[in-house]
């Protein structure tokens, strides 16, 4: 009944964005934007809340996805032309969602066009049970993220610019996950990489801010051009890109088993695209480097809503993945290395953000490992409790830089849990669920993976799957002791800190806190949060803390009723069953990962001097994080701007000798007249000389040009 | 009412010329006398299109409308001829629309010899809209020629540094091609016993000319238009021109200038030689390619802003070639919209950065940075152009992109998936030059370079700035969102125009039944493998 409101989800923010836009140009009424933003982003949940009824699957009746459209967008339209009314009329009605219109033709009669749609993509949202569990973590979280935001970035320049990026981005983050077609979801797509970037590179006066935003942009499309590909081959698959339409090709194809190369081409090109936003190797590379953004921004986007945007649309395309037999192994060989990967490179990072990212990537790789081995559920469902543990730890982190006035250095902080309390609680919080330590959230969802995991393994009898849970095991232990290497670190032992270089929150110009120098000590010195901020932090930390048994049968519930189902599910009823075996192993390896982390960060700091000392080279390689940025600059990125340099050299020598042979032309022509004296070799050599020397001096030039900017 | 839309192309293109006219009579005239005036004369010029727009028949997007013929040398059978069909009708559209802009925006860039200069982007004007109302090829011809003159003597006279060398290149490099683009139509009227009029040429001219004949026709049109558009390796005037000319020379460069060589390929080089456009399309296709990602090496290691931007448009005019030679509907409308797009958010990138040179007097990026700490406006401006250039959905530039690159990769027998492909990494490469650019100048910590007169340290857009950004900026976010605008008329005349091409696969595209029937006619065998092949 109240389905139609959801066309209003995606276009409140959008409003909204603009209006925060508005308020930039008023100093007056910047402070507005903040509350403009979060109203916006409430009425956006409230919305969801109100349809979500529609979509929760009752008992054993199927829920029916329903489509909303808003307007055309992208349509290209094929006609037949008829000289008869009738003929024209039984063509558009063999053809459904083609027009006719009459018209006079060039001799005067009348004639009939009717006007079929070849590709149409257009503004229309598809609502199942999917969408409705994805947009309560974007409303949701989003919201939570906004309240907290309204207090930490409080007294900044461009406070309600930030605001307006943040709703651009939950309206480009929920026409993501409603969107019907496939172009549209490029749009959400998009739209959430550019206010990824807009916010990276939030603080602009910063050139690393300014390097990583372009760097996340970059990776980007990378992926996207991979999605594109996708797009395209999809179309001349299957003539649509409408996702239910191509979905119920391919659960025909799938029947009658005729499959051809689009079919194996389409799923490794958008799980490019996927790999890319959700920061999977070999394209991880940039989420790193987006901690340079707000911690908000952060916990918001690059870690509870945009950076799952992979996961979700390879959950949402099911059926484009399954019936390639390679596609979905290649998921969750890609997701449990990346796993195992950034979470090694998080034990030795000092950054607490970056930590919380390679963890972002780490957990996304659980993700992917769960839905590649067709545990959709479980893989949304580490998704949903992610969102709610990951946010939190980004906020907690956020609260500790603004205790410390942006300090971030894991080396530059201890024993913080006086100055700090509810900070250290809550974090804690997050830290067990993110250690999956036993009924917190991230607990069930893990096991829920890893036991579909070894559940395909053992039933089918495959080794690959076992391969992979077993570093989805090692991962565990790995993001237990990293995960609390941190809270240790930084709670724990003798209280001393030093600040950090930003003020945050303390504008230039503001009269009150430059008024006096004992104010300034006052207001830098660490202090909690306040407790605007802190509550949203309480939410998250519930959710948290039970979100894995208040949830996990809701997620299943609402995935199985979607298109996410896998067609040919895990052998479930017969077989082995390893939910209970799986939840006791993951637990002690969390308990045991936890165990260790105290020892070495809170009981004895000292060991973990002399451990480190022992495995010098290895922990340099993971302290520079395998040294893959250095690595693609010198592979890729030098030598395209080399190649760029060489092209503008030989492209201005063309457009000089172009001049000079205009001036010279008659001269030239007086010179080929005349017989040449020398002999042909020679001329040879001289020729071969000059273009060898031309050569190099090409290249030495692009190599200066290059270095110069 | 009637008279004025019997003779509503006739007053379009006196419209321009005539007030022209006016302001050389006008005697004593000051300089903002001159420049409202001129705005006064491009806005009726636009007003005057509107109406037309408006009483054009859009239920029949293929036929001319406004049909009129002018005698001149009745003996040869010349006449002028006028008429628009849907594209030629966006296209004057997309002219009349930034001419306004091209005057507002040069208010102040221009303070010497203004009358000369605006008299000057008159004529342009009207020479621009003749190239695309005419309906035979020698009043054709004539237009697209005569643009030269103008743009010679604006660059010539009121450019930058290295002026004179940039005109004279532009105007040697196009005129060169187009004598041989001449010669060429001149052949094909002589081989339709002295047929001049466009529309009776493509029914005749296929029939009459052969295979042979139709590559050498091809070649010689190619000559002209592709310098013109510029196709690689022909682009080297561009840059240089872009650079030199004064911002009102490089917007109608890009915004429209550009557009004349792409739709004379649409409107007449593939329709009056079809047999050679299906041959000749896997080349002219790889060659686009190249130049896409050819140009766009080159921005990244461009230091001077304009300069950036000048090799940005040979990038961007590659997918719209390559558009254009898929064939089908979606890689022709696409290539449409392209030139409707990439005329307004690069020619808005122009005006951005003419707007930067007028305070600054540099365009070298190593010279400024962060500039979005003294200029807020003019650096959301910026963004978001430079978002619509780079091809982000819900922007224009987007939709032309997606679609010439969707038709390149479903195109079966001339292009294919290699080429949208490859292609496709231009949008990569975009995105790097473009946020290289952003990142130098628009974000990063505050540098300004040392202004004599001091003045302008702190000034962001004033009121005619934004104004004149404004319809920019609405116009790339409307076509972004509401495409479907354009893009519903445009299969019509599109259709029109591949209807002899020997390859029935691209008329098949256009054909609604579905399964699509895709066979090769009038081709042997082996050549429709060996196209299949690339």
């Amino acid at each position: 009944m109240h389905i139609e409101l959801a066309k209003w989800i995606p276009w409140i923010p959008a409003g909204a964005a603009v209006l925060c836009g508005l308020c930039a140009m008023k100093r007056q009424l910047r402070m507005a934007s903040a509350l403009i933003c979060i109203l916006a982003i409430c009425a956006t949940f409230g919305i969801t809340v109100l349809i979500s009824g529609s979509f929760s699957p009752n008992g054993n009746d199927p829920v029916k996805p329903r489509t909303v459209e808003v307007f055309d967008w992208i349509s290209i339209w094929g006609q037949q032309v008829f000289s008869s009314r009738i003929s024209a009329e039984s063509y558009a009605n063999e053809n459904p969602g083609s027009k006719m219109i009459a018209r006079d033709g060039t001799d005067g009669e009348k004639e009939f066009v009717v006007r079929k749609p070849i590709f149409v993509a257009d503004f229309s949202y598809l609502l199942d049970s999917l969408t409705i569990v994805m947009l309560y973590v974007v409303t949701g979280v989003g919201a939570l993220v906004a309240i907290y935001a309204a207090g930490y970035m409080a007294g900044d320049r461009g406070y309600a610019r930030f605001f307006s990026a943040v709703c651009l981005f939950i309206f480009s983050m929920t026409t993501l996950v409603m969107a019907d077609n496939l172009l549209l979801l490029f749009l959400g797509w998009e739209g959430v990489g550019l206010c990824s970037y807009l916010l990276i590179g939030y603080y602009y006066d910063k050139p690393t801010a300014v390097a990583a935003a372009k760097k996340a942009f970059v990776v980007n499309r990378i992926g996207d051009l991979g999605f594109l590909i996708g797009i395209f081959t999809a179309y001349i698959r299957y003539d649509t890109v409408v996702i239910h339409e191509m979905i119920s090709t391919v659960s025909a194809t799938m029947q009658n088993g005729a499959t051809d190369w689009k079919d194996h081409l389409i799923p490794f090109m958008l799980m490019l695209g996927a790999f890319g936003k959700s920061a999977q190797l070999p394209l991880y590379v940039w989420l790193p480097d987006a901690m340079e953004g707000p911690t908000p921004v952060s916990a918001l986007i690059h870690a509870a809503t945009m950076v799952t945007a992979g996961v979700y649309l390879i959950v949402r395309l099911l059926p484009l993945f399954e019936i390639s037999p390679y596609a979905l192994p290649t998921v969750a060989v890609v997701g449990a290395v990346t796993a195992l990967f950034a979470a090694t490179i998080a034990l030795c990072q000092y950054d607490i953000k970056r930590i919380y990212a390679y963890s972002t990537i780490s957990q996304l790789g659980y993700m992917f490992l769960g839905v590649g081995f067709l545990s959709t559920a479980g893989g949304i469902f580490h998704l949903f409790t992610h969102a709610f543990f990951k946010a939190l730890l980004f906020l907690t982190a956020g609260s500790v830089m603004h205790a410390l006035a942006g300090q971030l250095d894991l080396r530059k902080m201890s024993g913080l849990r006086k100055k700090l309390p509810v900070t250290c609680w809550l974090m804690f919080a997050g830290c067990l669920a993110l250690a999956g330590f036993p009924f917190t959230a991230g607990f069930f969802s893990k096991d829920m993976i890893l036991a579909a995991t070894f559940e395909k393994g053992i039933n089918e009898q495959l080794i690959l799957p076992n391969v992979m849970g077993v570093i989805g095991l090692l991962t565990a232990l790995l993001t237990a002791f990293y995960a609390f290497r941190l809270w240790f670190r930084i709670f724990t032992g003798p209280e001393k800190y030093e600040m950090g270089a930003e003020h945050h929150g303390a504008e230039p110009d503001h009269g009150v806190r430059t008024s006096s120098s004992v104010q300034v000590e006052h207001v830098h010195d660490a202090h909690e949060v306040s407790w605007l901020m802190n509550a949203p932090l309480l939410v998250l930390a519930c959710g948290a803390l039970t979100a894995g048994f208040l949830g996990h049968e809701w997620i299943e519930r609402m995935v199985v009723a979607s298109t996410a189902e896998p067609a040919r599910p895990p052998m479930m009823d017969e077989g082995v069953q390893l939910h209970g075996l799986m939840m006791v192993v993951s637990g002690v390896i969390s308990v045991v990962g936890v165990m260790a982390a105290a020892y070495f960060h809170w009981l004895n700091r000292d060991a973990t001097e002399r451990f480190a000392d022992r495995f010098v080279a290895t922990v340099r390689v993971l302290t520079n994080k395998y040294y893959v940025d250095e690595l693609y600059d010198a592979m890729i990125v030098r030598p395209l701007r080399v190649v760029g340099g060489i092209f503008y050299q030989v492209d201005r020598l063309v457009i000089d000798s172009l001049v000079m042979a205009l001036g010279f032309l008659p001269r030239a022509l007086g010179l080929a007249i005349q017989p040449s004296q020398r002999g042909a070799l020679q001329g040879y050599g001289i020729g071969m000389a000059i273009g060898l020397v031309s050569i190099v001096v090409l290249v030495l030039m692009a190599i200066a040009s290059g270095h110069n900017s | 009412m009637n008279w004025l839309l019997d003779l509503m192309l006739v007053l379009l293109l006196a419209m321009p010329l005539l007030s022209g006219v006016v302001l050389v009579l006008l005697p004593d005239l000051t300089k903002s006398m001159v420049r409202v005036f001129s705005l006064l004369a491009t806005l009726a010029t636009f007003v005057l299109s509107l109406i037309g727009a408006c009483f054009f028949d859009w239920s029949n997007p293929a036929a001319l409308s406004f049909v009129k013929s002018v005698e001149w040398v009745g003996a040869f059978g010349l006449q002028f001829g006028f008429g628009v069909n849907a594209i030629s009708m966006w296209l004057v559209l997309l002219t009349t629309f930034l001419m306004p802009l091209v005057v507002l925006g040069s208010f102040s860039a221009i303070q010497d010899r203004v009358k000369e200069f605006f008299l000057w982007l008159l004529i342009l004007e009207s020479a621009m809209l003749g190239v695309f109302v005419a309906t035979d090829i020698v009043f054709f011809h004539i237009c697209f020629e005569f643009t030269l003159i103008p743009l010679y003597f604006l660059i010539g006279i009121y450019g930058s540094a290295q002026r004179l060398k940039a005109a004279r290149v532009f105007f040697l490099y196009t005129f060169t091609g187009s004598m041989l683009t001449f010669s060429g139509l001149l052949y094909v009227a002589w081989r339709c016993d002295w047929v001049f009029s466009i529309a009776t040429l493509y029914e005749l001219a296929p029939q009459r000319l052969s295979e042979i004949e139709q590559a050498w026709v091809m070649g010689a049109m190619l000559a002209g238009f592709a310098v013109k558009v510029p196709l690689f390796p022909l682009h080297t005037w561009l840059p240089l021109a872009h650079t030199e000319a004064p911002t009102a020379g490089s917007v109608i460069l890009a915004g429209v200038l550009l557009k004349l060589g792409t739709y004379a390929l649409l409107q007449l080089a593939i329709p009056i030689a079809p047999i050679a456009a299906d041959q000749f399309a896997p080349i002219i296709g790889l060659l686009a390619v190249v130049g896409i990602l050819y140009a766009a090496l080159i921005c990244w290691v461009q230091k001077d802003i304009k300069k950036l931007i000048a090799y940005s448009s040979v990038s961007h005019l590659g997918f719209c070639v390559l558009g254009m030679f898929a064939f089908n509907a979606e890689g022709m409308a696409g290539s449409v919209m392209y030139m409707i797009n990439h005329g307004l958010s690069t020619g808005a990138l122009f005006l951005c950065v003419g707007m930067i040179y007028e305070r600054f007097h540099t365009r070298q990026m190593s010279q400024m940075q962060g500039l979005a700490q003294i200029m807020p406006v003019w650096s959301f401006f910026m963004v978001f152009f430079c978002l619509a250039s780079v091809g982000l959905p819900g922007l224009n530039g987007f939709v032309g992109e997606f679609l010439t690159l969707l038709g390149a990769f479903r195109a079966k027998y001339v292009l294919g998936p290699p080429y949208a492909v490859m292609a496709g990494f231009g949008l990569i490469f975009a995105a790097i030059y473009i946020l290289f650019m952003v990142g130098k100048v628009v974000f990063g910590p505050l540098k300004v370079p040392r202004v004599e007169n001091g003045h302008c340290l702190s000034c962001d857009l004033n009121l005619r700035e934004i104004v004149t950004l404004t319809p920019l900026a609405a116009g790339c976010l409307w076509l972004g969102l509401q495409p479907s605008f354009i893009l519903d008329t445009l299969t019509e005349p599109l259709e029109k125009i591949v209807e002899h091409l020997p390859q029935r696969t691209a008329v098949a595209h256009y054909t609604v039944d579905y399964p699509r029937i895709e066979v090769r006619m009038h081709m042997p065998m082996a050549q429709a493998t060996k196209h299949a092949g690339l």
